[in-house]
């Protein structure tokens, strides 16, 4: 059988985003060669309208966070903040939507969403279980096509009922974006407050989205750089306690803090590996500053460069293999990579004015860093091509990478700091609410 | 007659006798019966308009009293893009669970008789008249055309699906960099009045790398969606319904822009 062909042009598909074509040069494997084949060309760079309305519950109960019907409410208020936050969707709802019955969440009346404009739409219920726990349901469609694409379930502590809002946020934004999830997850960070002479830094926790924020030091010592291990069990942080920088591990579950290298050296700049195992850090020895390594348990440090100029900033790949970090010993400061155990130095950025704070993406296709000419954050590739700034004017330093490798959040204003995300793909940023000011965010990984 | 005088008549003679052939010649040659213009037929009218009143030179179809413009013309053309890009019809459907698919009302095209359309239109890019498609403008012939489908047919018919999913296609959101590249084929089986017969099969994706691998699957959604939210589609041919390579089964290639 000969195969179709159809070689037109067609003009406007020329004049937009958008094109069609009928040439055709061979048939899709699967494809009849005997069909009729039409290419269609289509497609934009815009928020996606998802329809978000409030969580029925198929019985008003009383619970430990409050009633059902409000949870159901609540749930879908930060399923649909979620979704927003992430630049990718324009959430209808939930407010102004049609109620939406028990009933209804698992056969969605259709026709009525798609008068909404919604090309996707979001439903599920909060049940209360009779052992205390909730059940919060999560459905997943399209509209256009009536169909299903995916559904989860949560049984919880009421408690864990925003965790539930932010897992099943995640779940859709998987599902629609192909992307890797981050809602449910944790930022660790400097709190500022005070007049700069006098300027209190505390560590502070708090959900991704800014909610339950809680101080983890009480601003006796200024702290610095704090990082989350992999593993979520621990922090390790800067801090000049006894006015003498060095590096501590702050045990998540007994809030206990240790420093991790003994001895009289100033320490700085850490940062755990993927296994959480170990962490490299900068260390001073008689003036000169290096990248060590040293098990998270403690130990004798390892050191990794010996370069005379300052080596700091490490940050492993996700495979462990290599290890970017910055130094000035070309005479300015730029981003240098190297094998785990320190050898093969060499340096991946060229471009004009500085690099500061590289930082691998979890993926491990790019790598994150502060360009100090300007005070910007940028990405480039591991082999240090494709540079590419990320956010506008403004001060702005110190990336961190959300666990999925497609947002970075980072410090914005040099002086009453705010932390802020962007979109790696579509450049939206997002500014994540503080109860003070705040400065060197770092992402925990996905909540086990 | 000096020797002078008997050349001069020689020359004379020779040249009477080169004339007289040659003018035979012409005269034999002429001997064919001239071939006269029939006379032509003159009316005069006393009304004048802006359009010639000079007979139709092609005897391409005839009898337009089978096809009357009107009726046919009216499901058959509609403005390029319209309906698929006006929103879904807002009436009740018959249950709010049905399958939108299934709400589909037939709208068939009344069929003009093959080759006994007019053409008022010229048939090309985005028109939709389905007595126009596959047919060469340029072409004049007194036979009626075939239901087969031609080349031209085809890529008539491709264009007027192209019309109708393409404002859908646009909608499509780009998940993110690299999913340009992926390129998905899905399969449509439709019944007569263009709905859809049911669920459109994806087929094997092509331009898959290690960038975009995660992108594959919301791309097959995509071109899923392109589709189903512009279908039915309308003003299709029916007489290329079902022949082969007709649009009762064919493929949609989707891709999204660089």
């Amino acid at each position: 059988m000969s195969t179709v062909r159809f070689p037109v042009v067609f003009a406007a598909a020329l004049l937009s985003l958008s094109g069609v074509a009928f040439a055709q040069t061979e048939p899709p494997p699967g494809q009849d060669e005997g069909q009729l084949v039409v290419d269609v060309t289509g497609g934009q760079r815009a928020p996606l309208p998802i329809a978000v309305p409030y969580l029925p519950t198929p019985q008003e109960t009383a619970t430990a966070a409050g009633g059902t019907g409000a949870l159901g409410r609540q749930v879908a208020d930060i399923v649909a903040a979620d979704l927003r936050n992430s630049g990718l969707f324009t959430p209808i709802g939930p407010g102004g939507l049609h109620a939406v019955s028990f009933p209804q969440v698992t056969a969605p009346d259709f026709p009525y969403f798609a008068t909404t404009g919604a090309q996707n739409l979001v439903q599920g219920f909060v049940q209360a279980n009779g052992n205390g726990s909730l059940t919060v349901g999560c459905y997943l469609y399209d509209v256009a096509a009536q169909s299903e694409l995916t559904r989860q379930g949560y049984v919880i502590q009421p408690r864990d009922w925003r965790r539930a809002a932010h897992r099943c946020a995640d779940t859709i934004y998987s599902r629609l974006t192909g992307e890797g999830a981050y809602f449910d997850t944790r930022i660790v960070y400097v709190s500022e407050t005070g007049p700069a002479r006098r300027r209190i830094k505390r560590l502070a926790i708090m959900d991704y989205d800014g909610a339950n924020h809680r101080f983890l030091t009480n601003g006796q010592w200024t702290v610095l750089t704090p990082r989350f291990a992999p593993n979520q069990q621990t922090i390790t942080f800067m801090t000049y306690q006894d006015e003498r920088p060095r590096v501590m591990v702050y045990e998540l579950d007994s809030g206990r803090t240790r420093p991790l290298v003994a001895g009289p050296n100033m320490t700085f700049a850490p940062r755990y590996s993927p296994d959480s195992r170990h962490i490299i850090f900068s260390m001073a020895v008689n003036g000169n500053t290096d990248v060590y390594r040293i098990p998270v348990a403690g130990g004798t440090p390892q050191r990794l460069t010996n370069s005379p100029g300052i080596d700091t900033g490490g940050s492993y790949a996700p495979d462990g293999g290599r290890i970017v970090f910055e130094s000035d010993r070309g005479g300015s400061q730029q981003i240098y990579m190297m094998d785990a155990d320190g050898s093969n130095q060499r340096r991946i950025s060229f471009g004009g004015g500085g690099y500061a704070t590289p930082v691998w993406s979890p993926r491990g296709d790019l790598i994150a860093f502060t360009k100090t000419g300007g005070f910007r954050i940028g990405v480039m590739a591991p082999d240090g091509s494709g540079e590419r700034i990320l956010t506008g004017g403004g001060y702005a330093e110190g990336p961190t990478w959300a666990p999925n490798g497609r947002a970075v959040m980072f410090t914005r204003g040099a002086s009453a700091g705010e932390l802020w995300y962007v979109d790696v793909a579509s450049g939206a940023t997002r500014r994540v609410p503080t109860p003070l000011g705040g400065s060197d965010p770092a992402w925990s990984p996905l909540r086990p | 007659m000096d020797r002078t005088e008997a050349a001069g008549l020689g020359v004379s003679l020779a040249g009477h006798v080169a004339l007289l052939a040659v003018l035979s010649a012409a005269l034999v040659t002429a001997s064919r019966a001239p071939v006269t213009p029939p006379a032509m037929e003159v009316s005069f009218v006393d009304d004048v308009g802006l359009t010639s009143a000079a007979p139709e030179p092609s005897r391409q179809p005839a009898a337009p009293a089978q096809a009357p413009e009107v009726g046919p013309t009216e499901d058959a053309a509609p403005a390029p893009a319209a309906p698929a890009a006006a929103p879904r019809p807002a009436e009740p459907a018959p249950s709010p669970a049905a399958p939108q698919i299934a709400q589909a009302q037939p709208r068939p095209a009344p069929p003009a008789p093959a080759g006994t359309a007019r053409a008022t239109r010229r048939p090309g890019l985005g028109d939709l008249d389905p007595r126009s498609f596959g047919r060469d403008p340029a072409a004049r012939s007194v036979s009626p055309p075939a239901a087969v489908m031609s080349a031209q047919a085809a890529a008539d018919i491709a264009s007027a699906i192209s019309r109708q999913v393409q404002p859908c296609a646009d909608r499509q959101v780009y998940p993110g960099p690299g999913s340009e590249r992926i390129a998905t084929p899905i399969m449509l089986s439709l019944n007569r009045d263009g709905s859809l017969k049911g669920r459109p099969r994806v087929g094997a994706q092509r331009g898959i790398d290690d960038e975009n691998r995660r992108y594959a699957q919301r791309v097959a959604d995509l071109a899923v969606n392109a589709f189903v939210s512009c279908a039915p589609l309308r003003g299709l041919p029916q007489e290329l319904y079902d022949v082969p390579r007709g649009w009762s089964n064919f493929t949609m290639n989707y891709r999204l822009p660089g």
